[in-house]
């Protein structure tokens, strides 16, 4: 084992010095990786047969789960020590729970070859100083879709212009989202928008527009700064939208599928959304709103900036893994140029600034692709990552119900926020991060 | 040499104990044991930092947890007595067809062949305010012209839940009380109606005492299965909105895996467990009761 | 004579009564279940339309061809966690009937010191919370390297389904008077010969439940199996229901399409098992 690694170190050394990697490098290395599974994922390890053959390795797919699944297995490895397989998927909200898990990467992958990816997807897989994974073609922001019909009304044009004083357009701006969608509002046929109800969605969500607003979720040291003005703001924001009935009463419950699904019968208006949905939205045999659909860059909040809450998957190497090398070099061939190129032609956004270019260069064609290229493009320009702290999803687990509380009304603003703040606060504290 | 002759009932039992003991008694030991520990799963050091009776401590005094609790027993005993009830109409009612009987067996069993997940995705979809069928056909029909929040109204949120339940396993009481009319003496029953008793009364009086052995067993297991709707409600509500549905599983669970805090989620578990004891120790009792009154030996 | 036709005019009401009671049961029953069997042939636009459409305007195959087909297309390995599904839950409730026939008989016919507390303590690891048994079990099996495979998933089960198994023999053979069994041991038969030939043919009515219930059990199963089972080797299809979901993305009409996959099997099974039930009526000629 020690020979093949030494032999291996020499092959990868002679073989990095380009990106060709060397025939048969890895021969007779066996490599155990745990990836994602799901329909949106999978078409990517069509390749991996041929890296196989290129390197000579071969690549054992021990596990194929789901990514709530998989991240209770890799937390299951991690009690049971188990942890010695190579590669892993990883996600960049669900990474710094794993500190021990995986390895740096920036001693495995050149730094020529770093500098390829997009830089702030790189930054958001840098914790604590460690290149932790190499995101994969499956980036994801959220960008508004709209129903185009809405807005190619004259007469609605003039009755909103009447209401609220300026003229009606996509929203820029989330206060002017919010009075449209109580403009558009018809319950129970026709909402103007809707938003993520529970779990870290909704947190997630409150967190992009807290930002967006001005303000910060947590300060440095990870105490929570969301009980401010910024954050009394954005939750308002949700309360009056519910309040106003321009979103559907069970909001407070939905999360993702049931938003796509919203969207797509035709009843809702306006929708903050990933970019896995855009083909679904626009196929007639899926969404009722296909070919009447619109796509805007995320609006801003009232401190002129975007809200871009964001992530995206990806692969890492394990500490413990016999053969680093090797896995490096698996992770960086699922993520290089070629790659990401297969994998975004889908529809998945990639993470290297060169397939960028040709994604929106092959979409030129289709008048669609390309609007919905260009929101998410520009949306991601500033969007941004999770707090990086191991207790960002417990952190959720605590925000999210205090939130609801105050939406459904169970609770004042001021007072939702304030049990929030405490006990995120009290959890901090009881982990000793401050 | 004398052969060690084990009594019989032993060798019978062994099988099961032996499995059992593996499976679940040795599992029992080491997560009771990290109950007592501050074990959180991503750190996997922290199994040998004990802290004695914290994470007990911590649950008794928190006021989300007993609110769980307290819900829990409600949904329990609302679904179970419901779930016995509807089971034993749905029971009776099919024994007494006399064509098709096969057919409508196999119908009747025919939500036990849902796995909890696709339930739960089901009626989450069903019960969705603004596309599911429930309200779809209420529009339709012309009953109402609202929205209604089937999940995140605080009452419809856990009749939602409940039905959920409801609808999976009535099949189960009713098919263990149908296997448990045709295995009733047909004797006592005739001699009932020789004698002049209405068919409530036969009902009321023959039948229903016959019945309860396998009522008492089905309520016992049911009520220990209900704890395996962890699924169901996790996928329909995941305990919310504002933690109106929040049961002791939603809870145990997320603190478990989401939360990676195991120890806390034991020490939660392991209270929650005299629940489901309390629970089999009643209805054993009751079964045991029942038995000696029909003379079926204990 | 009056009362004659007040009685038959009774008796009508109540089949009527009864043909309604039951039609209305069985649609609840059967109505969630057939929509989901509807929408795997349902385009996913007329799935979730609003205004809803009821009468559905196109019915195709699409979701099944999805589902059969390759990896990129909506693929999923069906077949194969169907053969999975099919090992496991067979096996282990061929396993937990055997195990069960033999702890019930034993709770049945015999009297021993501390029965009770064996039996409810039997029952009580049933009441252990999933939570509690998953990671340790996990640990236990990783360790001794059964994780992610049939003998792993189909001892878990045997587990799960003996308690119940136990109990449900148990009260089956308890219908069934000693004299019968004590009768065909005057006779000359072993007590081993006198439970095949006497006790077994009456009990099969429990043992058959019994098995539909494990079997059922097994089939189903999601919290356990996603624990213990990691790839094709052995996920079954619970498991497999996962697949159609992407951390944002859902496809509906695709775990329909495998939800029927994995109801015809288990409605066939419970359809051919169904007449042992009825074995249990023959009992009632036999008391004198």
């Amino acid at each position: 084992m020690k020979r093949l690694a030494g032999v291996s170190v020499a092959a990868l050394m002679l073989g990095l010095s380009g990106t060709a990697f060397a025939e048969g490098e890895f021969a007779g290395v066996t490599l155990e990786a745990k990836l994602i599974g799901g329909q949106q994922y999978e078409a990517l390890y069509a390749r991996i047969p041929e890296w196989e053959k290129m390197t000579g390795a071969t690549v054992k797919i021990i596990s194929q789960k789901n990514h709530f699944e998989l991240d209770k297995e890799f937390k299951s490895d991690l009690a049971a020590s188990t942890t010695n397989w190579c590669v892993g998927s990883n996600h960049s909200s669900f990474a710094s729970q794993y500190p021990s898990l995986y390895t740096d990467l920036t001693p495995l992958i050149p730094a020529d070859q770093v500098a390829e990816y997009v830089p702030a997807n790189i930054a958001a897989a840098t914790l604590d100083g460690k290149l932790v994974m190499l995101p994969r073609a499956q980036f994801d922001v959220s960008a508004l879709y709209y129903q185009k019909s809405l807005y190619t009304d004259p007469a609605k044009a003039e009755a909103f212009k009447a209401k609220f004083g300026y003229d009606l357009a996509v929203p820029e701006t989330w206060d002017q989202l919010r009075d449209q969608a109580e403009f558009f509002a018809s319950p129970p046929n026709f909402y103007g928008t809707q938003y993520a109800g529970k779990d870290e969605a909704i947190v997630g969500r409150f967190y992009e527009l807290v930002v967006a607003n001005g303000g910060k979720l947590f300060n440095d040291d990870f105490s929570p700064a969301f009980n401010s003005d910024a954050g009394k703001q954005s939750l308002q924001w949700f309360v009056d939208l519910y309040k106003a009935g321009a979103v559907p009463p069970g909001t407070t419950n939905y999360l993702w599928d049931d938003l796509g699904n919203g969207f797509a019968s035709g009843t809702i208006g306006l929708n903050l959304d990933w970019p896995g949905w855009a083909g679904f939205f626009n196929d007639p045999a899926a969404s009722k709103v296909a070919g009447n659909v619109g796509v805007a860059p995320a609006p801003k909040g009232s401190a002129g900036v975007r809200t871009g809450w964001s992530g995206f998957h990806g692969f890492s190497v394990t500490e413990n893994c016999a053969n680093k090398e090797a896995a490096a070099a698996l992770v960086l061939f699922l993520t290089n140029e070629e790659s990401q190129i297969l994998e975004s032609s889908a529809g998945p956004l990639p993470s290297r600034t060169k397939v960028w270019e040709h994604v929106v260069d092959a979409a030129k064609s289709d008048p669609y692709k390309t609007e919905v290229l260009a929101a998410f493009q520009e949306t991601g320009k500033t969007a941004f990552a999770v707090p990086a702290t191991p207790y960002w999803i417990e952190a959720t687990n605590l925000i999210y119900p205090e939130l609801q509380a105050a939406i459904l009304g169970d609770k004042s603003v001021d007072e939702a926020l304030q049990a929030a703040s405490d006990a995120v606060d009290g959890l901090m504290r009881e982990n000793g991060v401050y | 040499m004398t052969r060690l002759r084990l009594p019989p009932w032993l060798v019978l039992l062994l099988p099961a104990i032996i499995i059992l003991a593996a499976v679940v008694l040795v599992p029992l030991v080491l997560s009771f044991y990290s109950s007592f520990t501050a074990y959180q799963l991503t750190r996997p050091e922290t199994l040998w930092k004990w802290i004695g009776t914290f994470n007990y401590r911590k649950a008794a005094g928190d006021a989300n947890f007993w609110w769980a609790f307290g819900r829990t027993v409600l949904l329990l005993t609302i679904a179970l007595n419901l779930e016995m009830l509807l089971g034993l109409g749905l029971a009776v009612m099919v024994s007494k067809v006399t064509t098709g009987q096969r057919l409508l067996r196999t119908a009747m069993m025919f939500p036990m062949m849902f796995s909890p997940v696709l339930v739960g995705f089901q009626f989450k979809f069903i019960f969705n305010d603004n596309v599911g069928l429930v309200n779809n056909a209420l529009q339709s029909l012309g009953l109402t012209d609202v929205a209604i929040p089937w999940l995140v109204d605080g009452h419809l949120a856990l009749f939602s839940i409940i039905f959920a339940e409801i609808w999976t396993s009535t099949s189960v009481f009713a098919i263990l009380i149908l296997a448990g009319l045709y295995a009733i003496p047909q004797d006592p029953v005739e001699a009932a109606k020789v004698d002049g008793c209405t068919p409530w009364q036969s009902f009321r009086f023959v039948t229903l005492p016959f019945l309860m052995p396998f009522i008492y067993i089905a309520m016992a297991i049911r009520s220990l299965d209900v704890a395996r709707a962890y699924d169901i409600v996790q996928i329909m509500t995941n305990g919310g909105p504002a933690r109106r549905t929040e049961l002791l599983w939603t809870l145990i669970g997320r603190t478990a895996y989401v939360d990676a805090r195991m120890g806390y989620a034991n020490a939660m578990g392991y209270i929650a467990i005299l629940l489901s004891i309390f629970f089999t120790i009643y209805f054993f009792r009751k079964l045991t009761a029942a038995r000696s009154e029909l003379g079926m030996g204990v | 004579m009056a009362s004659n036709a007040s009685h038959r005019a009774r008796k009508r009401a109540l089949s009527a009564a009864h043909f309604i009671g039951l039609f209305l049961a069985m649609s609840l029953i059967c109505l969630p279940g057939l929509w989901i069997v509807l929408n795997s042939f349902r385009p996913t636009v007329e799935i979730m339309a609003k205004p809803p459409v009821w009468i559905p305007n196109s019915l195709n195959l699409d979701h099944y061809r999805a589902m059969f087909g390759g990896v990129g297309e909506g693929g999923v390995p069906v077949l194969t966690y169907f053969r999975n599904s099919l090992i496991i839950s067979v096996t282990s409730t061929l396993v937990a009937l055997l195990v069960g026939m033999a702890g019930g008989y034993a709770f049945a016919r015999y009297r021993f010191k501390g029965k009770a507390a064996l039996f409810v303590g039997l029952m009580a690891t049933r009441a252990v919370p999933g939570v509690a048994l998953s990671l340790p079990l996990f640990i236990i099996m990783a360790r001794a390297g059964i994780i992610d495979t049939h003998f792993g998933l189909i001892l878990t089960y045997v587990a799960l389904n003996v308690p119940f198994t136990v109990w449900l023999i148990d009260g089956f053979f308890r219908q069934v008077p000693r004299e019968l069994a004590e009768a065909a041991e005057i006779d000359g038969c072993t007590r081993w010969q006198a439970f095949w030939k006497v006790e077994f043919p009456v009990a099969r009515a429990g043992i058959a439940s019994a098995g539909i219930f494990a079997f059922l059990t097994s089939w189903n199963e999601y919290a356990l199996a996603s624990q213990l089972t990691r790839s094709v080797n052995s996920k079954t299809m619970p498991v497999g229901l996962l697949d159609f979901t992407s951390q944002f993305t859902l496809n509906w009409g695709g775990m329909c399409a495998l939800a029927v996959l994995m109801i015809i099997p288990a409605l066939v099974l419970t359809f051919l098992v169904q007449k042992h039930l009825i074995a249990g009526l023959t009992f009632g000629g036999v008391k004198g």
